[in-house]
């Protein structure tokens, strides 16, 4: 089984770069390389114990992979597969299939590190390949959103790689079980290069502006798997060390508001999905355990609703309001909207239910107002006229078949979910979001100032961060 | 003493990154600050002892530490090509800002 593992990462290298040599293969290749990750996840899934391999003395590379791991995998090729369909009708070159590998790859290799110098490596080459994705069009807009999504988290990096140091120092050795060792400064520096790299809380809101304004599939890409390369290591952390849980939650608490807070009052499409990927991490780190299975069903429908919110006629939620859409693509973001709500019947359901579960006392009461602010959030969706004609690219359906057959069948996954109390408390939720839309969301027109996403404040906010950050570690 | 120097100069190349008012010279100082950290990890190895690590036994020395140094190495090639990735971005850019100050590039591609 090692010896597959260590296979299976090398091959999106490997073939990434025989794609340049083979131009017209490259779709085919990467199509391959998503597919051997879904087979790897479900082996991964029927092994008893997780994988533990340690290359090297106690300074080399360590890998870990288990369930945990293997949710996440299986988001990643799925949402990989899902975009590689949805592009195959288009004239995307060779170049952006090669990126995609590469993307594909390194964001499988942050699923399965367990020290922080292979973390650093992942994530670095992630927003090398992120960024040559996000510039693919080669606009004026495209290279400066491209340009500060590399900037800020090369910056952030670099802190991490102090932290990463004094973890070192204090272990000589780089694996994760060392941070209990390792001085409070030392955890305030990488949380603050994980924080930042996964989009959570007030150090997240670069994300906003560059999911939204990558074209469709990419977006699709960076919110269905790529920022959560940044949130996995602080959910293995949280698992691992005692210490490090109560930070997570609570980052995780805090995240969920903000996200959704700025996800209810936004009119336009993409953003509220962004504003809702911020959110949704809050949901995977407020309890960690069970964090995998909330990650691959948020990713499925957050990279369906991001294809589906590109084939739409507007951007704007007021204009769609009068422009029908075709109902067979009501139908599909219908679909997704109430997974995500957590209704009954689909995969959203059954994450949520475990999520709650989960829940500290503390966490509570902020993770229902989360979810009544996600279902107010996609009722702007499910509201939307239909009826119309529907305008979409021939590999739309084929995405939308793979995303929604995927949320329906996970959601055999955990059965045990439908008990009478349980299908109720999502039903009441889904009522009151509903009906907050109707009555008041729908009619007020808030412009929240866009001021925190400056570039400018968002490293500014890097050192508030760091500074709470390591007054929170303090013993 | 050294650790000192070694945060000085993280910090003053982070303080350019919030400064400096040029996209340019805010990559410049992001190069600063990452020459900071590479110093920091040749500190941390070098705090064993000073010789370069290749084992001769007819000598009874101290050996400077190997790990952080290979490690670091790394950490230079990837910094060095997202350098090189982002001057090209700024070059693009310059095409139709030629001050490529940041304030006016982003208002122009903020929606």
């Amino acid at each position: 089984m090692s010896t597959i593992t260590i296979a299976w990462i090398a091959l999106p290298f490997f073939i990434g770069f025989s794609a340049y040599l083979l131009p017209k293969l490259s779709r085919l290749f990467a199509f391959f390389v998503a597919l051997a990750s879904a087979g790897y996840a479900f082996k991964i899934f029927l092994e008893d114990s997780p994988i533990i391999l340690q290359l090297l003395d106690n300074f080399g590379v360590t890998l870990a992979v288990d369930e945990l791991s293997a949710y996440f995998i299986l988001t990643n090729a799925l949402v990989t597969i899902a975009v590689i369909l949805y592009c195959q009708d288009s004239d995307k070159t060779y170049f952006f299939y090669t990126q995609l590998i590469i993307l594909h790859g390194s964001v499988n290799a942050a699923f399965v590190c367990a020290d922080f110098i292979s973390l650093y490596v992942a994530l670095e080459v992630i927003s090398i390949a992120s960024f040559l994705l996000i510039t693919y069009p080669r606009t004026e807009r495209s290279i400066w959103v491209g340009l500060r999504y590399l900037f800020i988290s090369n910056t952030t990096m670099l802190f991490y790689l102090v932290g990463t140091a004094l973890v070192y120092q204090a272990n000589y050795s780089f694996s994760f079980a060392g941070l209990t060792n390792a001085p409070p400064e030392a955890i305030a520096f990488i949380f603050l290069g994980l924080l930042t790299k996964g989009g959570i809380f007030v150090s997240g809101l670069w994300l906003p502006l560059t999911h939204s304004e990558s074209q469709s599939p990419v977006s699709a890409m960076l919110s269905g798997a790529v920022v959560k390369a940044g949130v996995f290591p602080l959910v293995r952390c949280a698992l691992m060390l005692e210490g490090i849980d109560p930070i997570v939650r609570l980052f995780g608490v805090g995240t969920a508001l903000l996200g959704v807070f700025f996800a209810v009052f936004e009119k336009d499409t993409k953003r509220m999905l962004a504003f809702h990927t911020v959110s949704q991490l809050g949901f995977i780190l407020a309890s960690p355990l069970v964090g995998g299975f909330y990650a691959l069903t948020h990713g499925l429908v957050k990279s369906a609703l991001f294809l589906i919110a590109g084939s739409l006629p507007s951007r704007n939620f007021k204009e769609l309001h009068h422009q029908p859409i075709g109902t067979a693509v009501w139908i599909a973001a219908a679909m997704a909207s109430f997974s995500i709500s957590g209704f009954p019947l689909l995969a959203g359901f059954g994450a949520k239910i475990l999520t709650s579960k989960n829940l500290l006392d503390w966490q509570v009461i902020a993770m229902n107002v989360a979810a009544v602010g996600t279902a107010i959030s996609f009722a702007k969706f499910i509201f939307l006229p239909h009826g119309g004609k529907a305008n979409v690219q021939p590999g739309f359906w084929r995405a939308m078949i793979l995303l929604l057959s995927g949320l329906i069948m996970a959601n055999v996954l955990y059965y045990q979910a439908y008990t009478i109390d349980n299908t109720i408390k999502p039903l009441i939720t889904i009522a009151i979001g509903w009906s907050a839309y109707n009555l008041i969301f729908q009619r007020i027109v808030i412009k929240l100032p866009r001021v925190l996403e400056e570039f400018e404040h968002l490293i500014g906010v890097m050192t508030l961060m760091l500074m709470s950050l390591f007054w929170m570690v303090m013993p | 003493m050294l650790e000192a120097c070694v945060f000085a100069t993280i910090l003053c190349g982070f303080f350019g990154i919030i400064a400096k008012k040029n996209l340019f010279m805010k990559i410049v100082s992001m190069d600063v600050m990452s020459t900071g950290v590479i110093s920091y990890y040749v500190l941390i190895a070098s705090l064993g002892g000073l010789v370069t690590p290749i084992v001769d036994n007819t000598k009874d020395v101290a050996y400077a530490d190997p790990v952080p140094q290979a490690v670091i190495l790394t950490a230079i090639v990837i910094g060095f090509s997202i350098q090189a990735l982002m001057l090209v971005g700024v070059m693009k850019l310059a095409q139709n800002n030629p001050t490529l100050e940041h304030r006016k590039v982003e208002k122009n591609n903020t929606p």
